[in-house]
């Protein structure tokens, strides 16, 4: 296993920056999740470290060798694929096999090795069979299996879930951390599935636009999304974000909104709103840190109800305050009906504020 | 399976006999057969009555006046004279060797060319075009080019073997027993490769991406790279191809006939050119069907592996 660096990578084609001058490091043995919406060039970031797409700028260091003008073949990974890349005219034996034929192994060897990773995956019974003849979990295990067999020093997935219904993602989801764990695996999953970063990963980079966004561990980005495409890309369902206007009122500072009403803000907060580039403020507040009133209390906003969906434990609701629609999640006891009007009480702690024109998240100091 | 009578056959339940009901199925489906009628008759017209009165021909012999109410029924010398006649092994020998050759050389040719053609270079499109050519010529005009390259005396590809000091005097191709055979397929594989080559491109077209990158990360060469994984994702197409070549190559006609017409001395017969000649050369109608009655057979039973190749794709490929 090993360590994985990536210095400043680009990828473009003609005009098309596909991969942005990404920089980041996967320590050994570290699951990292590259997520981000479809298009953001995480298969891309892959194949450059998998070296099957030439670079156009920047390193990549595995171990401790860069190995940006290798061949595939002599940067000692492995990769599963979205569609499993199974080789449709080879039993599941010869597939795991392959890799290790590649490399001129003797048949001794090779018969060990794949009985053992066959073993560790559960497909023994299936090593005779083509892949058209096992399910989709299966192959999804073979494809596994075939990363196993050599022993890699890295592991690259490429959302290799995705095309699992959703009963079997989850138990995949499951087998592939245990998978991690066993082996202590370095492994880099490319999903556009932020439950799946959030819930497997050690660390998540969320990419979007070819750019790396924010590289942390998923309950940083969570707790502190650095900006508002992380803020509403990361959690479900997503953090509402609400344009708002900052004022001065003597030494005190609020968010106003177009409808007149006005949120005054905590010292800290006050602090982080004078920090925008203009008055430009939005607000972002997650379901679970907004309460919802139906008669007004000190320091609520008024909202109108749009939606209510009963989940059995909890119920969401979604409401109109001001031009931005607001997640709630609500005890299933609370009664109210769409078009209601309501208020709304935000949690200074947890509530996130960003600068209108710039999108970053807004520091104290 | 549809039925437009509503009876459904249950996954599951016990199939009935396949053939105790043949009537029945028809009888269900006589909608289906009424929609496909128009077809069947005009293909009754077209191919059954002709493919009929060549057989019925075969059993006759039939003047040269082309006085068909004074054929005489022979029975099976038609075909009996044929098969003991020397020229048959000759033909045979001839249409096989023509056939397999341009067949082998031109799938050959065909998938050098398109896994050129399939990587990404500069002119690429260029390329592809003039590789095309062939294919669009027409086999008339093909045939008389190729005749005047082949030309014993004003002929480039004897002067160039002279040029070249292969040869002190200037090749006589296609006036050589020996040379007349080779000669005609080289120019056969030419007009076909092309043909090859589309299909084979298209085919490329089809080989999943991932599975190439899987193969490289597995640490397959370019080499291996093709014989694990676009060779055999090509076999179908290949099959296809190849059993199209097979069937156009027995059936060549226009350029052995324009550029020897079967000469020197038969030497570049084959079956169709020389049951051209009997028909039409040597007015003798009974033989040439039952000739063409034994090609007929030939090519059915290449059709039927045609067919089955191509339905056995479709399996692959819906499961
Ligand atoms: N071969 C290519 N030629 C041109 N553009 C490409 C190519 N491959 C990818 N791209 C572009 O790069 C961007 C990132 O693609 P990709 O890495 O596949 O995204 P993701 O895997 O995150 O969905 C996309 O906008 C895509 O259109
Ligand atoms: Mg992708």
């Amino acid at each position: 296993m090993a360590q994985v660096v990536l210095k400043d990578v680009v990828k473009n084609y003609g005009n098309v920056y596909a991969v942005n001058h990404v920089s980041l490091t996967v320590e050994d043995g570290e699951f990292v999740a590259l997520v981000g919406p479809s298009g953001c060039g995480k298969t891309t970031t892959l194949n450059l470290v998998a070296g099957l797409i030439p670079m156009s700028g920047g390193d990549v260091v595995i171990g401790d060798r860069i190995v940006t003008d290798l061949d595939p073949k002599d940067r000692d990974i492995a990769m599963v694929f979205q569609n499993y890349a199974l080789y449709p005219n080879k039993t599941v034996y010869r597939n795991l096999a392959f890799p290790l034929q590649m490399r001129k192994l003797p048949k001794d060897e090779i018969d060990k090795k794949v009985q053992a990773a066959a073993k560790v995956l559960d497909i023994t019974h299936l090593l005779e069979r083509k892949p058209r003849e096992l399910s989709g979990g299966q192959q999804q295990r073979v494809a596994l299996g075939r990363a196993l067999v050599r022993d890699p020093r890295v592991f690259l997935m490429d959302e290799p879930l995705s095309n699992l219904d959703a009963k079997l993602r989850v138990q995949m989801r499951s087998e592939i951390k245990r998978f991690h764990q066993d082996l202590h695996a370095t492994v880099i999953y490319v999903t556009h599935d932020q439950l799946e970063a959030v819930t497997m990963a050690d660390k998540m980079a969320v990419m979007n636009g070819g750019f790396l966004q924010q590289y942390d561990s998923p309950a940083n980005v969570f707790a502190n999304p650095v900006n508002m495409f992380v803020a509403s890309f990361v959690g479900s369902p997503a953090m509402s974000l609400i344009p708002l206007a900052a004022v001065t009122r003597g030494t005190e500072v609020a968010l106003t909104s177009p409808e007149g009403w006005e949120l005054p803000l905590s010292p800290a907060n006050a602090r982080k709103a004078l920090n925008a580039k203009s008055p430009k403020v939005v607000l972002g507040a997650r379901h679970s840190t907004v309460k919802l009133h139906k008669s007004q209390v000190p320091g609520s906003v008024p909202g109108k109800v749009y939606t209510v969906e009963p989940t059995g434990d909890i119920t969401f609701a979604q409401v109109f305050v001001s031009s931005a629609i607001l997640n709630i999640s609500l005890a299933p006891s609370v009664q109210i009906r769409p078009d209601e009007p309501v208020f709304i009480e935000f949690d200074q702690d947890k509530m996130h504020l960003f600068d209108g024109e710039t999108e970053m998240a807004l520091k104290a100091d | 399976m549809s039925s437009v009578t509503g009876q459904v056959a249950y996954a599951g339940a016990p199939v009935a006999p396949k053939r105790a009901n043949v009537f029945k199925r028809i009888f269900n489906h006589r909608n289906d057969y009424l929609y496909v009628l128009p077809a069947l008759l005009v293909m009754l017209i077209v191919i059954a009555y002709p493919v009929y009165y060549t057989i019925e021909l075969s059993f006759f012999k039939t003047p040269p006046n082309l006085q068909m109410k004074d054929k005489i029924f022979v029975g099976l010398d038609n075909y009996w004279a044929i098969l003991k006649s020397d020229s048959f092994r000759e033909v045979t020998i001839n249409t096989a060797i023509w056939t397999v050759a341009s067949t082998f050389f031109a799938f050959l040719l065909g998938l050098g060319a398109a896994l050129s053609l399939h990587r990404e270079f500069a002119g690429r499109g260029v390329m592809r075009a003039v590789l095309l050519i062939p294919y669009v010529v027409s086999a008339v005009a093909a045939s008389y080019v190729w005749k005047w390259l082949y030309h014993s005396d004003f002929g480039v590809i004897g002067a160039l073997a002279v040029q070249l000091g292969l040869s002190d005097k200037p090749i006589n191709f296609l006036d050589n027993v020996h040379t007349v055979l080779p000669s005609l397929i080289v120019v056969n594989i030419w007009k076909e490769f092309s043909f090859a080559m589309i299909m084979l491109m298209a085919g490329l077209q089809t080989v999943p991406e991932q599975l190439l990158r899987a193969a490289q990360v597995d640490g397959a060469n370019a080499w291996q790279r093709f014989w694990h994984v676009t060779f055999p994702h090509l076999k179908g197409v290949s099959m296809v191809t190849v059993l199209l070549l097979m069937v156009a190559n027995f059936n060549s006609f226009i350029i052995p006939w324009i550029m020897t017409g079967g000469g020197p001395a038969g030497a570049s017969d084959i079956w169709i050119t020389q049951i051209y000649t009997i028909a039409f050369g040597r007015q003798r109608y009974g033989v040439a069907s039952a000739y063409a009655v034994i090609l007929f057979i030939v090519m059915m039973t290449l059709g039927y592996f045609y067919v089955k190749a191509l339905t056995k794709g479709d399996e692959s490929r819906a499961g």
